[in-house]
């Protein structure tokens, strides 16, 4: 164990190279460059190889390549060049090859511009690809966490044979604090049988993603499903603060539940009961957990650095028997705790 | 001083200071001044990187496009309205990266583009990563222990794969750009030109002093532009010590637009669909 003062890119590159990191491919964009020049340094030293690849889409199918010989691979980008991977996310997930892929997220529809967002919600969570599946994905909300779920995802991505997606954003990726590197367990990634390699007499190996007869492709897309399923009943992740006797729980991930703790402090200084639910695995998502604060809580308030994306999420787990305001701030400029204090206030009539 | 101020912007260009793109920014409004444009009967369309940010600085028709992707849409718009002066720039990160490929087959269209490539063999606006005409063993913040692969050759790719006029021009010799561009434009077909543009910020190695001694003009060394083999051994030659710029190859060939029956004779955009009538068409499928 190792206490550090760390960039949130840096803990991200570092978790990787923990976790057993053997192959990175990538391109530059920013705000997310710190993770491949970090990556394009001390790779190396560790016996794993880094290439800046021509494209986003050289380096997603580089990760298909370099995952099918069973090593753990990554790749970075920020939304447009995460756009360029869909193609090979979705090959990734119908091969069933495991990877993890770090959007840093900037701002869209197109190029957009590089400051903070969570535009990317949807794309993330609903499979920005073709076809029927679901990845994982992780959305921290510090340094710290910009660790412990890099190893998560390595983790599940090897356990499920996924790909695995971290939704970080540019607050929490080049902020410094307090980092406690964890050195995981298990840097050994897992037997892969099914990978490429050199075992002699081996039968014939064939990674793909097609299925033409019969009903192969119905079967395995109902073995992807249930896939999912697994992951929902054991990798849901999410974080309670001042819940229990809140009279308006804040509903955010990422850099806003960041802020919103704030808010909450400020909140219940001024007599106002606020509390945090956040949504660590935005896929899977902690359904029952937030449902089950119904029991106690009537008011809700979903905030997002986008115009309500995750609002569809939370209306459909909540439903119509309670009160659900959303405040969307689609702009570069992180709302400060104060910012949501007021529109807390003005949209529950305080 | 050319008169060249009506396709200034509001904008001062946020380039740094020394920037090879203000001498490219220089010569394109000089060449659209001496071409006697008006501000729209040009459309420039920009990749992304210090290139793009051009679109802000000069006063055209602008589509600020996506990585890479600059000849597709520059494409669209010449086969939309072939009326138009249609110039494409973009830096050698994206044009010559993700946008190979539309290079290449942009080339074996020949459609009339002009197409600037701003060659700094660096990514600039992320800060300095290795680009694919960075040399080999160029040390970089993405390979701190140099560059493996060889670079890319836009030149000799071009002339290999069909471009009608292939070119190199050097921001450090502004009214030869300029000529240049000229040249490039009232050119029937795909018109490269890759320019040598120093990033004194983030790849000082290939900045002015690097070019100024080394470069020389390829009609002073009496080539003959329609010599292919000539043209490409001086592509090749990318070890000397000298470094040619100007028109390394220029042939003439029908266009992708005048082979196309559609648009030989007016552009799409004049084309009145209001009164089209398929009822010949539907009797002809009647009657077989």
């Amino acid at each position: 164990m190792n206490k550090l003062f760390s960039r949130g890119s840096d803990a991200l590159a570092m978790a990787a190279i923990d976790s057993g990191l053997k192959f990175y491919a990538g391109y530059p964009i920013t705000p997310q460059n710190d993770i491949p020049e970090f990556l394009s340094r001390e790779l190396p030293k560790v016996g794993g190889t880094f290439v800046q690849a021509e494209s986003e889409v050289a380096s997603i199918n580089m990760l298909l390549g370099a995952s099918s010989c069973g090593f753990r691979v990554m790749t970075s980008s920020s939304s447009p060049g995460i756009s360029l991977m869909q193609e090979g996310i979705s090959y990734l997930a119908g091969s069933e090859l495991p990877a993890v892929i770090v959007n840093v997220s900037r701002w869209g529809p197109g190029l957009g511009g590089i400051g903070a967002s969570q535009g990317d919600y949807h794309q993330a969570t609903k499979g920005g690809g073709h076809g029927d599946y679901f990845i994982p994905v992780f959305a921290p909300y510090s340094v710290q966490e910009m660790y412990d779920l890099t190893v998560k995802a390595f983790d599940v991505a090897d356990k499920y044979r996924t790909p695995a997606l971290i939704l970080a954003d540019v607050m929490i990726s080049l902020m410094r604090e307090t980092l406690i590197r964890r050195y995981p367990e298990g840097i050994k990634p897992p037997e892969k049988s099914w990978a490429f390699g050199e075992r002699k007499g081996e039968r014939q190996k064939i990674i793909k993603s097609l299925y033409l007869k019969g009903n192969e492709l119905e079967v395995h897309n109902w073995k992807l499903h249930k896939k999912f399923e697994e992951m929902k009943k054991n990798e849901i992740l999410f974080d309670k603060y001042l819940c229990d006797d809140a009279d308006i729980i804040i509903v955010a991930f990422g850099m806003v539940a960041r802020v919103a703790r704030s808010t909450i402090e400020l909140a219940r200084e001024n007599g106002l009961k606020l509390g945090l639910f956040r949504p660590i695995s935005l896929v899977p998502y902690p359904e029952e957990e937030l449902f089950s604060l119904t029991k106690t809580c009537k008011n809700f308030f979903v905030i997002e650095m986008n115009t309500g994306q995750m609002l569809y999420d939370v209306m459909r787990i909540l439903g119509r028997n309670v009160n659900i305001r959303f405040y969307g701030k689609p702009s570069s400029y992180v709302p400060t705790p104060d910012d949501l204090f007021n529109k807390a206030k003005e949209l529950f009539n305080i | 001083m050319k008169d060249n101020q009506k396709f200034n912007t509001y904008q001062t260009p946020s380039w740094c200071p020394g920037c090879g793109n203000f001498g490219i920014w220089y010569a394109l409004k000089s060449a659209y001044t001496e071409l006697g444009f008006d501000n729209n009967d040009v459309c420039m369309v920009f990749g992304i990187g210090c290139s793009g940010n051009l679109s802000n600085f000069i006063k055209v028709y602008g589509f600020h496009s996506i990585h890479g992707r600059t000849l597709p849409v520059a494409s669209g718009i010449k086969l939309a309205n072939h009326k138009l002066n249609v110039v494409a720039t973009s830096g050698d990160g994206d044009g010559l990266g993700i946008g190979l490929g539309h290079f290449i087959h942009t080339c074996r269209r020949n459609i009339d583009i002009t197409y600037i490539i701003h060659d700094n063999r660096v990514y600039g606006l992320t800060t300095g990563q290795t680009s694919p005409t960075s040399p080999q063993g160029f040390q970089s913040k993405s390979t701190p222990f140099g560059v493996i692969e060889q670079p890319i050759n836009p030149l000799a790719l071009a002339i290999i794969q069909g471009a009608t006029f292939v070119a190199r021009g050097y921001s450090g010799e502004i009214d030869h750009l300029t000529s240049l561009i000229i040249q490039a434009i009232k050119h029937k077909g795909f018109a490269v030109i890759d320019v040598l543009q120093p990033c004194v910020t983030f790849n000082p190695n290939f900045s002015y002093p690097f070019y100024n001694p080394r470069v020389f003009k390829l009609e002073d060394a009496g080539h003959n532009p329609e010599d292919f083999n000539n043209a490409l051994k001086y592509a090749l030659d990318v070890n000397n010590d000298k470094i040619p710029i100007g028109i390394f190859y220029k042939i003439s060939k029908p266009t992708y637009e005048e082979s196309s029956e559609e648009l030989r004779d007016k552009p799409l955009s004049e084309y009145d669909i209001s009164d089209i009538s398929i009822s010949e068409l539907i009797e002809e499928i009647r009657e077989s």
